[in-house]
């Protein structure tokens, strides 16, 4: 044991026990400040007392009992049917869309393939293509 | 002075004071602490949205896709997606994105109550088939690989079984494909009577009553008592430690409820009696299910503690699938996944992703 250890005599019991209460009030404050400064503290508090670390939302319990009347709930299941038939509308209507873009891209692929094998196999006729076309603008042209 | 037996008392009630102290600090750091949860740990773009679902593609560091094989990740829709991408440091979509991948990941959301309509029907011929179409689109790529976990690799085998042409490699992990294997949520239901969901009159199930079903697999983990003594027990450990405690507990803990309707059909077709996927008699709305289709690489992994999806009903592909590799590892339904050992599992997977990738 070093001169400066020796030289500082060790805490008392009470010395420690004192410590220790003014260590657990800085506890209890930093508790108290969370809960006023934090929103989302007290739920996480809840969730801890339910023994879950659940962040951002609260610990599932069950949902209360509903107090929707006969008619209300037979108004509710058809709107939920109706909503449910919506999102399948709305799936068939992406798978549609698909098809469409799954269609345009063969078809930018078959055109993107054909340029260069026409351009070698079919090269001496390429320029007695352009006037064709060029005839053909026209006529769209006049009409 | 005082008598040295109530010294020692003193001395030893001193000391449980500060350590309960301690841990209401470390409970407290905890609590308080930004931390990553409710979300995947991975940056990532949305690049498609229906009803509930998004499907996510995931980034690099500069925002940017990669340009490897697309995988897409199949999790289980009765659980929320980010298990597959839990922390930084801890993410099994993360680390296939590291192998240069490019990694989606579906996230199919909390159903409505108008969702409870849904059947196997709508996820795998619609959610899933569309989000394979969007993945395809993307990438340019007719075939793309799918890794499905736990339920998701139900859907995943249903649809590779209907659209094989679409899929190059498919991974299975914890998919129970025996319904009559002892254990699981199917086969503690059967033997308690349970009526299961109706299909003609579905509820919306709700997740207290989802996490209930899980609970009841692990006997005392449903109990108030036995939870706050085990959370209590745990502020012993750092808080960096009790962070990724708290990130697990947020996946674990936070369970969506589930579409009666879908629930009544797995029920019905793949639960114990029934067991229409090894009988070779099940099917997706009016379509039959034929393995023998699947003839691209399978991998299907086993967890050997696994209480939700029992080992043997997992390896049981081998009956359906022959040519698919079955493996088992160590370790229960979520730890494989997720654990701190899932190591394994990822370098497994990508070694079999990158297997023969020109």
């Amino acid at each position: 044991m070093s001169e400066s250890d020796a030289s500082k005599p060790e805490p008392t019991l009470v010395e420690r026990w004192l410590q220790d209460q003014q260590q657990w009030q800085r506890t209890l404050f930093t508790y108290l400040d969370s809960m006023m400064k934090n929103d989302e503290f007290l739920m996480h508090m809840g969730n801890a007392m339910r023994g879950s670390l659940l962040a951002g939302k609260p610990y599932p319990t069950a949902p209360p009992p509903a107090a929707a009347s006969a008619d209300d709930a037979a108004t509710a299941d058809r709107l939920d049917k109706v909503l449910f038939a919506l999102h399948q509308l709305q799936g068939q209507m992406q798978d549609v869309l698909m098809a469409l873009d799954e269609l345009r891209a063969s078809a930018t692929t078959k055109t993107i393939r054909l340029k260069p094998d026409s351009a070698k196999i079919k090269k001496p006729r390429a320029s007695r293509a352009t006037p064709r076309r060029r005839r053909t603008n026209k006529g769209r042209t006049r009409s | 002075m005082t008598d040295p037996g109530v010294e020692r008392e003193l001395e030893a009630m001193l000391a449980r004071s500060e350590q309960t102290r301690a841990r209401l600090d470390r409970l407290h750091d905890v609590l308080t602490a930004g931390g990553h949860y409710g979300t995947g740990a991975t940056p990532a773009t949305v690049v498609y949205q229906e009803n509930k679902l998004r499907l996510l593609r995931l980034v690099d560091e500069s925002g940017q896709p990669r340009t490897g094989p697309p995988v897409l990740f199949v999790p289980a829709p009765v659980s929320r997606y980010f298990i597959v991408d839990l922390l930084p440091d801890r993410s099994f979509a993360g680390h296939v994105a590291s192998a240069g991948f490019d990694v989606f990941i579906i996230d199919f959301g909390t159903p409505g109550d108008e969702d409870r309509f849904a059947d196997l029907e709508y996820y795998v011929e619609g959610l899933l088939r569309r989000s394979v179409r969007k993945v395809s689109a993307i990438t340019g790529q007719a075939s793309i690989n799918i890794v499905g976990y736990c339920l998701g690799g139900t859907l995943s085998l249903l649809y590779t079984a209907l659209y094989p042409s679409t899929v190059s490699r498919l991974v299975l992990l914890t998919t129970m494909i025996d319904g009559d294997t002892r254990g699981g949520i199917a086969w503690v239901a059967h033997q308690m009577g349970l009526a299961g969901e109706s299909f003609e009159d579905p509820r919306l199930v709700p997740a207290v009553e989802i996490k209930s079903w899980f609970e009841m697999l692990a006997p005392g983990s449903n109990s108030l008592i036995g939870r706050v003594n085990d959370l209590w027990e745990r502020l012993d450990e750092p808080v960096d430690r009790l962070r990724d405690v708290r990130t697990m507990a947020t996946w674990v803990d936070d369970v969506v409820p589930a579409p009666g309707r879908l629930l009544a059909e797995l029920y019905q077709q793949f639960g114990p009696g029934r067991n229409r996927l090894m009988a070779g008699t099940a099917t997706v709305g009016a379509r039959s299910i034929d393995c023998a289709a699947v003839t691209m690489p399978v991998l299907s992994v086993s967890a050997a503690k696994d209480l939700i999806a029992p080992a043997d009903g997992v390896d049981a592909i081998r009956s359906l699938v022959p040519h698919a590799e079955v493996m088992r590892l160590p370790g229960g339904h979520v730890g494989i996944v997720a654990g701190r050992t899932a190591l394994a599992l990822w370098q497994r997977t990508v070694e079999f992703l990158m297997r023969n990738v020109t």
